[in-house]
């Protein structure tokens, strides 16, 4: 069911056709092949492989990667359309671009040497490999700098040993962008990134059963055990890790915050559903005025969360430094559509409480993202700190090149 | 070869509605156009063939300016060219005047490379007369292949293609010439999702139009001069009728239903 309103048009100042031809086609794919079948997944908890392989064949696992780099060649703004339009079917296909294109993919094009890009970024924007992130551990989490993970440097490798925790697509990523530290005297200052391939040595991976939401997609652990990693593997100097990984999060926190876009969407588009189908005191309940008002509040969500999203993807396309904005859109967008899911669950009434309609799956989803990539409170406190001038945005060694579209185009 | 795909940009089925002249169809203001549903499979159906047997798929549609999306969308699952039949002449024609424009356009083509295959949808989900691919292949002097489920094989080399059109109570298998026209149904593909990279590369291409003088076509051939079908009145279809609730003893039930389905001739 679709809204009587277009709640996507009219974005002309910053969406070309593209991008609208492009909302279009994901869009179909998840009315035609994911929404008939998420519930059933979300009950197995799992999700069959021909989705990843299709999301590979239409280009969406390298939407915003140039063409050279065997991506789709779109802009950043593409990103988010389909980040949106991906979770609008569930959170579990949007975490894939989120791991897999904005923490993995968008790092590597900004960090990696020609030779990295070559071999580790073109085939993950083909979709033939697909890369997740491992940052996080069982006792690091907003602390990054508790983390454990080692790697020590002998000769020509770097030996890595530890274990990352709730980490998206940890048993199925071929590719994973490790942050480990190399000198555990510096603090954050010693941590390091580096691209590891599953095929290498001491790596044993597994999944996390009994998710609150987001079950038929795959979070689990990975564990290194004197995983050996060749010198050249390394993602930018030594010591640069924390950057790298805070630099990737301003694009992983985008394609959340995009999403949750999309989440607000599908709970408002299943809200509007039953208000026009479901009648109590002889009339439809959305001609009472308090389901209205719910109504009313998800619209004013939605639109608020795609303005402040598609404003970080201007900033991208320009190339203007933009931690501060994502970390809005995220803190915003994320705790928007969790209000959304359970406004959606109560217009439902009991039906909403049941898997019989879509909305309690849409609130289970939506609270993870308020804790992951930076929590509410994490960006709470990351908002205070630049107004009162506790917190400058550094210039980096790299930033994510501007969209440049003949750039992108640009085969080989 | 050359596979020709004839694509008609409709209003999402079920929001079309009978005008208050009682004599054509009126669409809902904002209305969200889409590829007729079988011309989708008509144009896959013009991409495998172009795919196993390299060569050209043009798709070509008569509407307005809108219709642009469509085939955009087209070239963006994978067709080489398309034009749009765009021209005040061309409203308001009937089956026969469509006909003409696009066979006018279609021989065009011919010219620049020879055309092997027309390929459209069984029937336009907003019309619904199934009547312009018959039209279509009587004008181009075409073998005509209606209601097509498969393709058995195809040999462009030899000119030759084997079909199975599906009718309503048998499949038969039919050989033919080409140049062919067909008319495809759901089953004979499944269309594909068009790609990021082309939907980019499509994006902003403007498509170039075909007029009535484009096409050497004389303005009171086509449109509403060149008909000569007139609409007397349209009227939606009966309301199906109520189906018929046997109440009572489940075994009596039970016998009630399988004497009535033995009489309608089901069992």
């Amino acid at each position: 069911m679709s809204l009587a309103v277009d709640l996507t048009a009219n974005f002309d100042f910053l969406l070309g056709p593209e991008h609208k031809a492009l909302r279009e086609a994901v869009r179909r794919w998840v009315d035609q092949k994911i929404l008939p079948n998420i519930r059933e997944w979300d009950q197995k908890g799992e999700m069959p492989d021909w989705v990843l392989r299709e999301m590979g064949e239409m280009g969406l696992l390298g939407v915003c990667i140039p063409a050279r780099y065997g991506g789709a060649g779109m802009d950043y703004l593409a990103l988010a359309v389909v980040c949106e339009e991906l979770e609008r079917g569930d959170t579990a296909l949007r975490t894939i671009l989120s791991v897999h294109v904005g923490l993995n993919s968008m790092t590597l094009f900004t960090w990696g040497t020609e030779e990295q890009k070559q071999k580790y970024l073109v085939p993950q924007a083909r979709g033939e490999k697909i890369a997740a992130f491992a940052l996080t551990e069982a006792g690091a989490g907003s602390d990054v700098a508790a983390m454990r993970t080692t790697a020590r440097r002998e000769g020509d490798v770097y030996i890595l040993n530890g274990e990352k925790m709730w980490i998206s697509l940890a048993d199925t990523a071929d590719h994973f962008l490790v942050f480990a530290y190399t000198d555990r005297e510096k603090g954050h200052r010693g941590i390091t990134a580096f691209l590891v391939e599953r095929s290498f040595p001491g790596i044993t991976t597994g999944r996390i059963h009994g998710k609150m939401g987001i079950r038929s997609g795959d979070t689990g652990w990975i564990a290194f055990q004197d995983t050996p990693v060749p010198v050249e593997n390394r993602l930018g100097e030594e010591g640069e890790g924390f950057k790298i990984a805070m630099n990737a999060l301003d694009n992983g926190r985008y394609t959340v915050a995009a999403g949750a876009a999309g989440a607000i969407q599908a709970a408002l588009e299943a809200s509007v559903a039953y208000a026009r189908e479901r009648k109590t005191f002889g009339k439809e309940i959305g001609e009472h005025q308090l389901i209205k008002r719910m109504i009313a509040h998800m619209v004013m969500k939605l639109e608020a969360t795609r303005l402040l999203v598609y404003k970080v993807g201007w900033m991208k396309n320009q190339g203007i430094p933009h931690s501060r904005e994502v970390s809005l859109a995220k803190l915003f967008g994320t705790q928007a559509a969790f209000e959304a899911a359970a406004d959606a669950v109560q217009i439902h009434g009991a039906y909403g409480y049941v898997d019989e309609y879509p909305v309690e799956r849409i609130l289970r989803n939506a609270k993870a993202p308020v804790i992951y990539e930076g929590t509410r409170e994490i960006h709470e406190l990351i908002q205070a700190d630049f107004v009162l001038g506790y917190r400058r945005r550094k210039p980096l060694r790299r930033e994510l090149p501007p969209y440049d579209p003949e750039e992108w185009e640009r085969e080989a | 070869m050359h596979v020709v795909v004839c694509m008609k940009w409709v209003p999402e089925a079920n929001d079309v509605v009978i005008a208050e002249d009682g004599k054509s169809l009126s669409i809902k203001e904002g209305v969200n156009r889409i590829i007729n549903l079988f011309d989708e499979y008509a144009i896959e159906e013009g991409i495998r063939w172009v795919e196993q047997h390299g060569g050209t798929v043009t798709v070509l549609s008569l509407g307005g300016e809108d219709a642009q999306d469509g085939l955009k969308k087209a070239l963006a699952m994978g067709a080489t060219q398309a034009y749009l039949l765009n021209d005040p002449a061309f409203e308001g024609g009937d089956v026969v005047a469509t006909a003409r424009a696009l066979a006018a356009a279609i021989r065009k083509l011919d010219a620049e490379e020879k055309v092997d295959a027309v390929i459209l949808g069984k029937l336009a989900t907003d019309t619904e007369t199934a009547l312009l691919g018959p039209a279509l292949a009587r004008l181009l002097g075409f073998t005509q292949l209606t209601f097509v489920s498969k393709v058995r094989e195809l040999d462009p080399a030899a000119g030759k293609v084997v079909v199975e059109r599906q009718l309503e109570k048998e499949t038969v298998v039919v050989e033919g010439k080409l140049p062919a026209l067909l008319t495809v149904v759901k089953d004979i593909n499944e269309p594909r999702y068009p790609s990021l990279l082309k939907i980019r590369k499509v994006a902003r291409k403007p498509i170039p139009v075909l007029t009535a003088g484009d096409l050497g076509l004389d303005g009171g051939a086509v449109g509403q001069a060149g008909s000569k079908a007139t609409v007397d009145h349209l009227e939606p279809p009966p309301p199906r009728p109520k189906g018929e609730i046997l109440e009572g003893d489940l075994e009596e039930v039970i016998k009630t239903l399988v004497d009535k389905l033995i009489e309608a001739k089901i069992l």
